[in-house]
């Protein structure tokens, strides 16, 4: 196993060590099958940062994760308000009709507020009768005291995230950083991948040199 | 086979252990393409046989599932393993005795596994459903027997060299036996909740994408460089290829689960690795079109290379998919739909049937040392495979998306199942012409042992196909 440093982009590998390979590489007949020493196409490599590029764009938190119960804690509010309980409370219209008169009562009503919620409420949006739904409990658990960041809207149901955001002290938050954990190992995974790969492709023969073929077949 | 079961080594003719899987995997090919056409006739026509407890839907479908993946695909998988490795290595296989035993009792053990299948006996988990007793079968009598004979191939090889696809067939077979026995533990540890779902497609992904695709892709690798006379386009290209699916296709089992309340970290990095199927994907299909230059007249000219590079191409479709329908977005709309089952037909029937079809047509004709009987049954059978695969793709995908709508927006379930209707009659179509197409490829087979032409020394199938 000769290594050499001294030009690693063009080969890893020792001259005696590259010149016995390519004797093996022309010399032996592998069932009939020879291989060529081409570099991996351009547009390959283009198409694999591509994929990556896609794969972290695609599966973006943002785009996928629970809404978090902090971000309709102001929606329970209004709700609760004298000016949107008479409008869900009118006998006058439909149901339905008092459903979305309300909501937009609300609606319009965030959009006068600063929030950091803004961006994922527009993700997650939600409709009157499941706000009534959840409204109970997150009033349950703001009493308790509890951190609405903390705990996930899953249907009719508000309940502790499962995510293990461990600190520095050894405490465990069940709040995902906006970057998600899962993106820090891929871009770990994928580094180590392509070094991996750099290394195992410059050890072999530099694609410039071309197998003759014509000596074992 | 039953002569060479006590037979001294040397008196078993090479290719024997290869030849019995083929006509077996050929056999249970038609077998479980009649159970799959059964069973989508019971979904276009669900009176049909109503009221019969052993030919209901809930008992037939996974005895065709594992009459398909243990039947057809593994024991293709074995034959082609069994002549292509020694061959690869300028040898002989280890043990063609082991090989001979290793086929009859993995027939063996298949009927009895199918037979507990239908008779309901079942751990209840989709894909590994066979109980523990039949799991211990599987992996100590039908498959570590299967790998030790290709590793001891490939370790007594006459080469220095190992080429591309029998790197795959070992690291394959190893990764089998590690996902085979750690993903059966729900079974063996009675695991529940979370874990047991987790555990159950921690399997299911793995068998699929560390055994059946990468070896149906090494046959691949073997067939176009041999038949074509071309050197493989790129041994690199077949590193980024071998060690992108080790790297990124093991990791993603958690992509199945994506609604569950599994950790989002786990989800996300899942996701992430599940589009990063593509990188394999794009080196393997570029790899083998690449190798094919100069060569393509072969692909209307040549059976096995129609059906292996109508694999090949099925792969683009079979990854662009596989890489996008797990993100969160994709799979919010399609998962529990017809479209999975669409995807899942194109993965085994289409990619990988393909692509063991022309293993298995060349290995014979190899190893018997004669032409294929019949030119024009092959082209039927590629032809009934391919319009009746591509009619139960489109159909389910279709109907997948209409469950897909139907879902979202919450149509009733019955409205659904008229909306579907026509779908599912289409899929029994598609099914059944794959059955019979099957019919004839054992026929053209059985004529081709009898009364194939015999190949003069030296030469390749391919290179007489056409003359008389």
């Amino acid at each position: 196993m000769g290594w050499t440093f001294n030009n690693p982009l063009f080969s890893l590998t020792t001259a005696d060590q590259n010149k016995a390979a390519k004797d093996v590489w022309e010399g032996e007949s592998l069932g009939g099958i020879a291989e060529n020493n081409n570099p991996l196409p351009r547009p390959v490599i283009g198409l694999l940062l591509l994929t990556f590029a896609t794969a972290i764009a695609l599966t973006f938190p943002l785009y996928g994760q629970r809404p978090n119960a902090a971000i309709y804690l102001d929606y329970v509010s209004l709700m609760n308000s004298t000016m949107v309980q008479e409008v869900m409370n009118d006998r006058q219209i439909t149901h339905h009709e008092a459903n979305s008169k309300a909501m937009a009562l609300i609606e319009d009503s965030l959009v006068h507020f600063e929030s950091p919620y803004t961006f994922q409420r527009e993700q997650h949006p939600i409709d009157l009768d499941q706000l009534r739904v959840i409204a109970p409990k997150i009033i349950e658990l703001q009493r308790a005291g509890a951190d609405l960041e903390q705990y996930s809207v899953i249907g009719p149901e508000v309940v502790k995230a499962n995510f293990f955001n461990i600190q520095a002290d050894g405490t465990v938050i069940a709040k995902q950083p906006w970057w998600d954990k899962g993106y820090e190992i891929s871009f770990w995974y994928f580094i180590g991948f392509c070094l991996a790969v750099i290394i195992t492709v410059k050890r072999l023969p530099h694609f410039s040199w071309r197998p003759d073929h014509s000596i074992a077949h | 086979m039953l002569k060479y079961l006590f037979a001294k080594e040397d008196d078993i003719p090479q290719g024997s252990a290869a030849i019995f899987f083929a006509v077996s995997s050929i056999a249970w090919f038609i077998i479980g393409t009649g159970l799959g056409s059964f069973n989508a006739a019971k979904l276009a026509f669900p009176d049909m046989f109503h009221g019969l407890y052993a030919l209901q839907f809930g008992h037939m479908r996974q005895v065709h599932v594992h009459a398909v993946i243990f039947g057809w695909i593994a024991m293709a998988f074995a034959a082609s393993m069994m002549y292509i490795t020694p061959a690869l290595g300028n040898t002989k296989l280890w043990s063609e005795k082991l090989g001979v035993w290793n086929c009859l009792l993995y027939n063996i053990g298949l009927c009895l596994a199918l037979a507990l299948l239908w008779s309901g006996i079942t751990s209840g988990r989709e894909y590994s459903d066979h109980i523990w007793p039949i799991d211990l079968y599987i992996a100590f009598i039908m498959v570590i027997p299967w790998c030790v004979n290709v590793w001891m191939t490939i370790l007594n090889r006459r080469t220095q060299g190992i080429y591309t696809t029998n790197w795959f067939f070992a690291g394959s077979m190893l990764m089998l036996v590690i996902v085979f026995l750690i993903g059966n533990m729900p079974e063996f540890l009675h695991l529940t909740g979370l874990n047991e779902a987790y555990m159950t497609w921690w399997f299911a992904h793995n068998v699929l994408g560390l055994l059946i695709t990468p070896v149906a892709a090494a046959i691949t690798y073997y067939i176009v460089p041999k038949i074509t006379g071309n050197p493989l386009y790129s041994h690199r290209v077949g590193h980024l290829h071998f060690w992108s699916i080790v790297v990124f296709y093991s990791t993603p089992a958690a992509h199945h689960l994506m609604s569950s309340p599994l950790p989002e970290w786990l989800k996300s990095f899942a996701s992430v690795e599940g589009v990063l199927i593509l990188v394999p994907a794009v080196a393997y299909v570029c790899n083998l079109l690449l190798t094919m230059q100069g060569r393509w007249a072969m692909f209307v000219e040549n059976i096995e290379i129609k059906f292996t590079i109508t694999g090949v191409l099925l792969a683009i479709p079979l990854n662009m998919q596989g890489g996008f329908q797990q993100t969160r977005a994709i799979n919010w709309y399609i998962h529990g739909t017809g479209w999975i089952v669409a995807h899942a037909h194109l993965a085994l029937l289409g990619f990988s049937t393909f692509a063991e079809a022309a293993a298995v047509y060349y290995g014979m004709q190899v190893l018997l040392r004669r032409k294929l009987w019949s030119a024009s049954l092959a082209n039927f059978h590629f032809w009934m495979l391919l319009i009746g695969f591509s009619l139960y793709w489109v159909s389910m995908t279709i109907s997948g998306l209409i469950q897909g709508a139907a879902k979202i927006y919450e149509v009733p379930y019955v409205d659904v199942v008229i909306a579907e209707h026509p779908y599912m009659i289409v899929r029994w179509l598609g099914g059944t012409m794959v059955f019979f197409g099957n019919i004839t490829w054992l026929y053209n087979m059985i004529m081709t042992a009898r009364a194939g032409d015999p190949v003069p020394v030296g030469r390749q199938p391919a290179e007489v196909a056409y003359t008389r």
